[in-house]
């Protein structure tokens, strides 16, 4: 559903990231995560089509992004860690372009649903500007998922959100997934990651360090067996490579 | 303090490496050269600066400056003082206030800053006013200059300081400032007592009398004793021989003394009105920034107010939808005025001498229809001069750039076409009524006949050579409602505009050599035939802005958001 093969992407002299290749099926969810800098938001950026890769392919839900990035783009929603809104639409007006947009057909059945189901019922005519981060956010996540993606992006998804918010957040991830969606799920919160994600894919300076399920990374490192994600992690991210 | 010190030196410094490190970029280094060369251009080569600074260093400017001085601090003291006179910025509140500095020191800090606006204007004013009264050196006019603004910056932060204290402690606050609050008390109520005793002298008359009869009443007693204060200030600024100029600068140095010891013993506790006034500041310089430009929300619950977009269709109307409610929420109604305004003034100019209103109104409608053209996509922004903020947003959406552009340049210019096509139609109604139709009644109706295509066409093509700009040259180009500040911004805004001139003018050359040859080949300028050519050029236009915007969406598609930073 979501796969990347070789994906490379250099700014001038410097390597973002360098020949990442991983796949994620439907019912799937991929935990991408890794240090600041590592090039996680770029891998998110080059699958979601904001930028070019150097190298490698992109496919979503079968169309290329080089040949067919409307395809691709149709078959995606990508949800930034930072809500990027037009500040002069309102709330109702940004489910509305989305859905023209992506050629959503029943919007006016789907719209109420979906801002009760994210706690913006009664901010419908707002304008960003007049809402929380965590409405911000939702805002966000409500766009993203208008429109029944078959491959779902999301990066750092529980910023700015309330506890509630997150519980309902992590629940939504699960049954996107569980209808057959195929996620990626990037964020620092490695309980979280533990708890959602069925395969793993940790980066370190743009290069992939490990990727598979939990079971097959430690298989691969025998020396990390029984130890916690967070072990893992620290251990595969540090400088040496080697346990902390 | 020295803390302080070392906050104040690394930030300067920063700054200044800052600025160097971007002017070894080519385009920094180009737009700080224009923009230096524009500054001097304004400071250094203004043909009529002589004429100007006599005019402000004359005696009606220094009683009207010493009386627009006194209003301003009175303002400030009655109405409450200005709250951004305590405002730090965001980073210094969050962590200074914690910090175990006293309030003197904070204050000294604030005075120090301050020193940065007051060196510049100091700088500025030297050089406007160096031609005038040739008898006062610069050096000496810069010394004044300095004095007079530091104190107005004490007496600003010192009404700021009473107030605060007077707002925090009431009455046990106004108490320990009881001598300043009765210094200007007293100030107040001699210039009253002066303006009420002698209003018949100015009230009453002529605009010209009422100002002469104003200067000679502040002149006079008992008001001249209430500005005396402010005269000792501004007097070495007005100095017009180095004599006068010694006899004035002690004394405007001790009120500058006189303005520090005040400031620094008022020991309020401000730090509740200084985060207030952070804050206000922080609000009035994005308001500064909507004001000067298109793209702040305008109005609250402005999201109340709409018009529905249908289910169905080519996704790129959502964005041509999306961006009309942009310019509905965003646009400014008031920076039309200004041009407005000059076709009004050219209108009645050309066409109401004889009492002809028809003929007025069609001169400014066709004015202001031309002045559309030239200043419209500097006032209309609705478009990737606005939308290259939401880079990420538009890139991950399902629709070919080439689209986006379409949609984008079709957002600005057909609000600015339906407003030129209507002013030209205003404009030939009513030159049918008009009593002098220095145009011919067929050229007339040629231009009406074709203006619908050619307003289309025009426009087009002008909002796709900005957009253009935008695309390919983000890092040049003004984006959203941020206003850059600074020579090289100004450098860049200039070359930016002479950037889009000289490609307008190259896409208007292959319709002007159609237009050229239609015109022979018919042999014909006037009547149908020349709405015709008018006509033919327009297309000629359309089809090259056509490829343009085809161009622009594949840039587009490389574009990338690092890029518009």
């Amino acid at each position: 559903m979501i796969s990347a093969q070789g994906l490379t992407k250099l700014y001038g002299d410097f390597t973002a990231v360098r020949g990442v290749t991983f796949d994620v099926g439907p019912g799937e969810i991929l935990g991408l995560v890794g240090p600041n800098g590592a090039g996680k938001t770029t891998t998110l950026r080059c699958l979601a089509g904001i930028i070019m890769p150097t190298n490698g392919t992109i496919t979503i839900a079968g169309h290329t992004m080089e040949d067919d990035a409307i395809g691709a783009k149709r078959a995606l929603a990508f949800i930034p860690d930072e809500p990027h809104l037009f500040e002069y639409l309102s709330v109702e007006e940004h489910l509305r372009f989305i859905a023209r947009m992506y050629g959503v057909p029943d919007v006016d059945t789907r719209l109420p649903v979906l801002l009760g189901e994210m706690e913006l019922s009664e901010k419908g005519l707002s304008l960003p500007g007049e809402l929380s981060r965590g409405m911000r956010q939702k805002l966000a996540i409500a766009c993203g998922l208008l429109h029944e993606p078959s491959a779902l992006i999301l990066d750092e998804p529980l910023t700015g959100l309330d506890p509630a918010g997150m519980r309902r957040m992590r629940a939504t991830i699960s049954a996107r997934a569980a209808r057959g969606a195929a996620v990626i799920l990037s964020s620092h919160l490695l309980n979280l990651v533990e708890e959602l994600c069925s395969k793993l894919l940790v980066l370190r300076q743009g290069e992939c360090v490990a990727y598979g399920t939990m079971d097959e990374i430690i298989a691969t490192h025998p020396e990390l067996s029984g130890r916690s994600l967070e072990d893992v992690f620290l251990s595969l991210t540090s400088e040496s490579g080697g346990a902390p | 303090m020295n803390a302080l010190l070392y906050l104040s030196w690394t930030s300067a410094r920063n700054r200044f490496l800052s600025a160097f490190r971007r002017v070894r970029s080519p385009r920094y280094a180009a737009a700080l050269l224009v923009g230096s060369l524009y500054i001097w251009s304004f400071l250094f080569r203004s043909p009529n600066r002589g004429a100007t600074a006599d005019f402000l260093l004359g005696r009606p400017s220094q009683t009207l400056i010493t009386l627009l001085m006194v209003l301003t601090l009175a303002g400030a003291w009655v109405f409450g003082a200005d709250v951004t006179a305590l405002a730090f910025s965001q980073a210094e509140v969050s962590m200074l206030f914690p910090a175990p500095l006293s309030r003197r020191q904070l204050i000294g800090l604030k005075l120090f800053r301050a020193q940065i606006a007051v060196l510049i204007n100091t700088l500025i004013w030297v050089f406007v006013l160096r031609r005038g009264g040739n008898l006062l050196p610069s050096p000496l006019r810069a010394l004044s200059l300095w004095i007079l603004f530091s104190t107005l910056n004490l007496h600003r932060l010192g009404a700021a300081l009473v107030q605060a204290a007077w707002k925090q402690h009431g009455r046990i606050g106004a108490r320990r400032n009881r001598y300043s609050i009765a210094a200007f008390a007293f100030i107040g109520l001699f210039i009253v007592a002066g303006l009420v005793t002698h209003r018949s002298i100015y009230l009453g008359r002529g605009i010209g009398e009422f100002f002469t009869g104003l200067s000679d009443v502040l002149s006079s007693e008992p008001a001249s004793i209430g500005l005396y204060p402010f005269h000792l200030i501004v007097a070495p600024t007005f100095a017009r021989s180095i004599a006068e100029w010694r006899w004035a600068i002690l004394p405007a140095i001790g009120m500058l003394l006189l303005h520090s010891f005040w400031v620094m013993r008022t020991d309020a506790a401000f730090e509740d009105a200084a985060i207030e006034a952070s804050a206000e500041r922080a609000r009035r310089i994005e308001a500064f920034r909507g004001r000067r430009s298109f793209g702040t929300i305008t109005g609250p619950k402005a999201g109340r107010s709409t018009f529905r977009l249908a289910a169905k269709g080519h996704p790129a109307l959502a964005i041509l939808w999306k961006n009309m409610l942009c310019l509905r929420r965003t646009v400014q109604f008031r920076l039309f005025v200004g041009p407005l305004a000059m076709a009004i003034a050219f209108g009645a100019a050309v066409a109401s001498a004889g009492g002809d209103t028809a003929g007025f109104v069609s001169v400014t409608a066709a004015t202001f229809a031309l002045m559309m053209v030239v200043f419209g996509g500097r006032l209309i922004r609705n478009d990737l001069r606005h939308d290259m903020l939401h880079l990420p947003m538009l890139k991950s959406l399902p629709v070919a750039p080439s689209h986006v552009v379409f949609a984008e340049v079709a957002s600005a210019a057909l609000p600015m076409a339906a407003l030129q096509f209507i002013l030209v139609v205003i404009a030939y109604f009513a030159s049918l009524l008009a009593e002098r139709q220095p145009i011919p009644a067929s050229i007339r109706l040629a231009i009406v006949v074709a203006s619908p295509i050619a307003v289309l066409a025009i426009n087009g093509a002008l909002i796709t050579v900005q957009n253009g700009m935008a695309v390919l040259f983000p890092a040049w180009v003004r984006l959203g409602s941020g206003v850059s500040t600074g020579v090289e911004a100004l450098g860049q805004n200039v070359l930016a505009m002479m950037a889009n001139l000289v490609t307008l003018g190259i896409a208007l050359v292959p319709p002007m050599i159609v237009a050229w040859s239609s015109v022979l080949f018919l042999n014909a300028s006037r009547g149908l035939s020349l709405a015709f050519v008018l006509v033919v050029a327009s297309v000629v236009l359309t089809l090259e802005t056509y490829g343009a915007m085809r161009f622009l969406g594949r840039a587009l598609n490389r574009v990338e958001p690092l890029q518009t930073v």
